[in-house]
């Protein structure tokens, strides 16, 4: 059950746990890791405004906490994946909403990111085959003109693969296999010379615009939440510059192909780590940033509590990810942010606080 | 032949342009307005202008200055919305800026007036501090114009009887007119006190009135004073319509010192209470007028612009917060008349709460729930019906704040029983249904969707644990979680 409160200061990404989109408010963003004996357990922050974190195992929340029925069925789908990834836990948490327990908005947001998850899958896998024949020199402008999803398309496409494979000396068979081991891959992260970008690096573009918005913030609202708000610009900040670098070097390992599927076992690892690195990096953010743009529209009190409670939740990055131990910094901030922060009401009281909840469901139908 | 009333109609005018005004992306919206504004004299312009009004109004872009929008800075806070129920207290009709500008224009100094024009078009967007130089030197001349044509006496340099001829003119016997005009020309008087305290109560409208913004309203109150203590009442009015609650300005208004209108002070209190009382009863008239407040009788017409409930709370919630803050502000008066007053505003609230809440929530709510079809095919899901019943159900919760002082305890109650009952029973009808579905996935997922919307209504207006139950029984029905 309740381990008590803890200092909290992960040394790595899985020891942070990935980040639950659950719209009870209490559990908002909380996280889920696997502990010892891999079982499963959440982490909740300031339970009751207080310092540290609270490890729960994951089967005691439903007795621990007044939950909504959409985060029930999330915590049931959860108890069933094998890993918990953020690539899993976001699978999971877009199935809930679209059954529509999170309200018709996030169903319908749900329903959109899944498609263009499949979008950008077929993209992705569409380009690389281009980078591939373009590595071994076998451009074709009729494959392209007669395009990939036409039967003719596809037969010219097989055959110049066949092609490329013998130039790489593999198997084709093989070759399809690898491919689309990296469009996996590849796909959320996105190619650097994609139409559309992946959806991680609209998450690192979205964060640039986070951090500007709350450095803004900061200055043009002075008061208690100010030094709050700058932190969290710091946190962002940190965050895209380590985000830019694993972007940059996942791109440059992603366009020299021909190295990739030679090198195949040793490349492919590394560029699977970085694009894992590139999710675990942002996993959190996305509701952070969404939040933030829905609390546009309200006054500036609101926006002072909705700053004070991304602050609870900020993803801070473990330790050996880091040079700066932002939990200790996070501590002189915390200072200020006692004083200022929005109650958890229906912890207290055991009901329901829909206005709080109807919050959380805005920024999932914004950001699913 | 104009256009409809309503303003979004279109009529004949830019056909199309209006609905679609209200639909186009902000950025878009305002470079649209941008550009109609440079031939906003056209007649066809400015009815578009007054069908966008609501767009402008929450968008609020940066509009092209002009003279008259100058003139009108000091009372702009007072002036009537263009819809809703909220009105600012003391407010000035929208009907009065063009007879004011026909005044000025008339009676004022003509010179001045031309050559602040040239430079206000000179002036960029949302140059604030230009925009109050220049009216530094408009107001208190067009204040002068005004106050000589109601006196009888032209002002500037017209001609001995222009003022009195452009008066009647313009009033043509409206008393409520002249009432007004009375109160633009001391909202001009004090002009730039009035811009000075508005960045003092900023943004608007204010939840809560803190010390800083206190010492504000006082210091800009002894100036006022200084110039005269009859207009000091017409300071504070700005400062109430700046507020989300003006009735706020009243619980603080005998701690402050009013300098040189010192004497005054009980009498401005008296006349600022009686306007907040005024104030509310008119609000509540406008929720008669929109046709929520007596309930089912509410004819087919008004229905169409009948308030939505959650709308319907928000108002309610500010108006019952106000009458508390004015009741408890004006026991000093000890006036049982007031009480009455505001007994009979509450009971206006609490009709409309009623009618518009707990009256419709079955129609509002249950009906989202559809009936098994029965010929074996899966009913359709309605997002849009499914999103307005949880908009409804969230406005009944939020009810439970206002029962008590409203005394709408027991039929709250009765609505939340009545709910409760009528979604489960419509939920197992579906999951009786089910089976027929569970074949086809399209069907099944289909059906699987209606059982988790009425499951998310019956969690919104009973609560989770109460929903728990069905959430148990629907995963029993489609064995989604079953142990393999």
């Amino acid at each position: 059950m309740l381990k008590g409160a803890i200092e909290y200061a992960p040394s790595t990404f899985e020891e942070r746990g990935a980040a639950v989109a659950f719209t009870t408010p209490l559990l908002s963003q909380t996280r889920v890791r696997r502990g010892e004996r891999s079982k499963l357990e959440v982490l909740i922050p300031s339970l009751s405004q207080g310092m540290g974190i609270y490890v729960v195992a994951w089967k005691s929340v439903p007795d621990m906490v007044s939950m909504t029925m959409h985060d029930r069925y999330l915590h049931d789908l959860i108890v069933r994946e094998e890993s918990c990834s953020p690539y899993e836990i976001r699978r999971a948490t877009l199935k809930a909403a679209r059954r529509g327990l999170a309200g018709p908005k996030a169903a319908q947001a749900a329903r959109r990111a899944l498609d263009e998850d499949d979008e950008q899958g077929t993209l992705t896998h569409y380009l690389l085959i281009l980078s591939i024949l373009k590595a071994v020199g076998l451009e074709s402008p009729e494959m392209l003109k007669a395009g990939i999803d036409t039967d003719e398309g596809q037969r010219l496409t097989r055959q110049l693969m066949t092609r490329a494979a013998e130039s790489l000396r593999m198997d084709a068979t093989l070759l399809y296999a690898r491919l689309a081991d990296i469009a996996a891959v590849t796909a959320p992260v996105g190619l650097a010379h994609s139409p559309r970008p992946g959806r991680l690096t609209r998450g690192l573009n979205d964060l640039k615009d986070f951090r500007d918005g709350m450095t803004g913030w900061a200055r043009d609202v002075p008061g208690d939440a100010a030094p709050v708000a700058e932190f969290c610009a710091e946190v962002a900040q940190h965050t895209i510059g380590i985000g830019e670098k694993v972007l940059g070097d996942f791109h440059r390992r992603i366009e020299a192909i021909g190295p990739l599927m030679r090198d195949w076992d040793d490349a492919f690892i590394r560029v699977r780590t970085q694009a894992a690195r590139m999710a675990w990096l942002l996993d959190g953010w996305s509701h952070i940033t969404g939040a933030w743009e829905v609390a546009q529209a309200e006054d500036r009190q609101q926006q002072a509590a909705t700053v004070n409670d991304l602050f609870r939740i900020l993803p801070l990055l473990p330790r050996l990810e880091s040079s700066r131990d932002f939990v200790e910094d996070s501590k002189q901030v915390k200072m200020a942010h006692r004083r200022s922060v929005r109650m958890l009401e229906d912890w207290r009281t055991g009901q329901m606080d829909i206005d709080a909840i109807r919050r959380i469901e805005a920024v999932k139908a914004r950001a699913p | 032949m104009s256009g409809p009333a309503d303003g979004r109609g279109g009529g004949d005018r830019l056909p199309g342009l209006e609905s679609r005004l209200f639909d186009i992306p902000e950025d878009k919206f305002i470079e649209v307005v941008r550009l109609l504004e440079r031939v906003r004299d056209h007649p066809d312009v400015r009815q578009t202008f007054t069908a966008i009004r609501p767009r402008l109004v929450q968008v609020r872009p940066n509009r092209r200055p002009t003279l008259k929008r100058v003139l009108c800075m000091p009372f702009e806070d007072v002036l009537e919305s263009f819809n809703g129920v909220d009105v600012p207290v003391g407010r000035i009709e929208r009907r009065v800026i063009d007879p004011v500008w026909r005044l000025v224009t008339e009676c004022g100094d003509r010179a001045l007036i031309d050559q602040l024009d040239r430079q206000v078009q000179e002036t960029a967007p949302g140059n604030l501090n230009a925009l109050r130089n220049i009216g530094r030197r408009l107001w208190p001349m067009a204040a002068q114009a005004i106050q000589g044509a109601i006196r009888g006496v032209a002002g500037g340099a017209g001609e001995p009887d222009t003022g009195r001829q452009a008066l009647w003119r313009v009033l043509q016997g409206d008393e409520e007119m002249r009432r007004q005009l009375q109160d633009v020309a001391a909202f001009l008087e004090i002009g730039l006190t009035v811009e000075s305290l508005k960045d003092a109560l900023a943004p608007k409208p204010l939840a809560v009135l803190d010390d800083l913004h206190v010492d504000a309203i006082e210091q800009a109150v002894q100036a006022v004073a200084r110039q005269s203590a009859g207009l000091v009442y017409y300071l504070l009015l700005v400062a109430a319509s700046r507020m989300a609650n003006p009735a706020d300005l009243l619980t603080v208004l005998n701690d402050l010192d009013f300098g040189k209108a010192r004497r005054e002070q009980p009498a401005i209190f008296a006349q600022l209470s009686g306007l907040v009382v005024t104030n509310l009863e008119e609000r509540s008239a406008r929720l008669e007028g929109k046709g929520c407040g007596t309930g089912h009788s509410a004819g087919q017409g008004e229905a169409a612009v009948a308030i939505a409930p959650e709308e319907a709370i928000a108002i309610a919630e500010r108006l019952v917060a106000s009458i508390d803050t004015t009741s408890a502000a004006m026991d000093v008066l000890a006036d049982p008349a007031y009480r009455e007053r505001l007994d009979a505003v509450k009971a206006t609230v609490r009709t409309m709460v009623a009618g518009t809440v707990l009256d419709t929530a079955s129609a509002g709510i249950l009906t989202a729930v559809p009936a098994p079809a029965g010929n074996g095919c899966t009913a359709p899901v309605d997002e849009d019906a499914q999103a307005a019943a949880e908009d409804h159900a969230r406005a009944l919760r939020r009810c439970e704040g206002l029962a008590g002082a409203l005394g709408l305890h027991e039929p709250l109650k009765d609505t939340l029983v009545s709910m409760e009952k009528g979604l489960m029973a419509r939920a197992h009808a579906l999951l009786a249904d089910y089976p027929k579905a569970a074949g086809e996935p399209d069907d099944a997922e289909t059906a699987e969707m209606n059982l988790f919307y009425a499951l998310r209504l019956l969690e919104l207006v009973a609560g989770p644990a109460k929903a728990d139950r069905l959430r148990t029984a629907i995963m029993a029905a489609t064995g989604e979680f079953a142990e393999e």
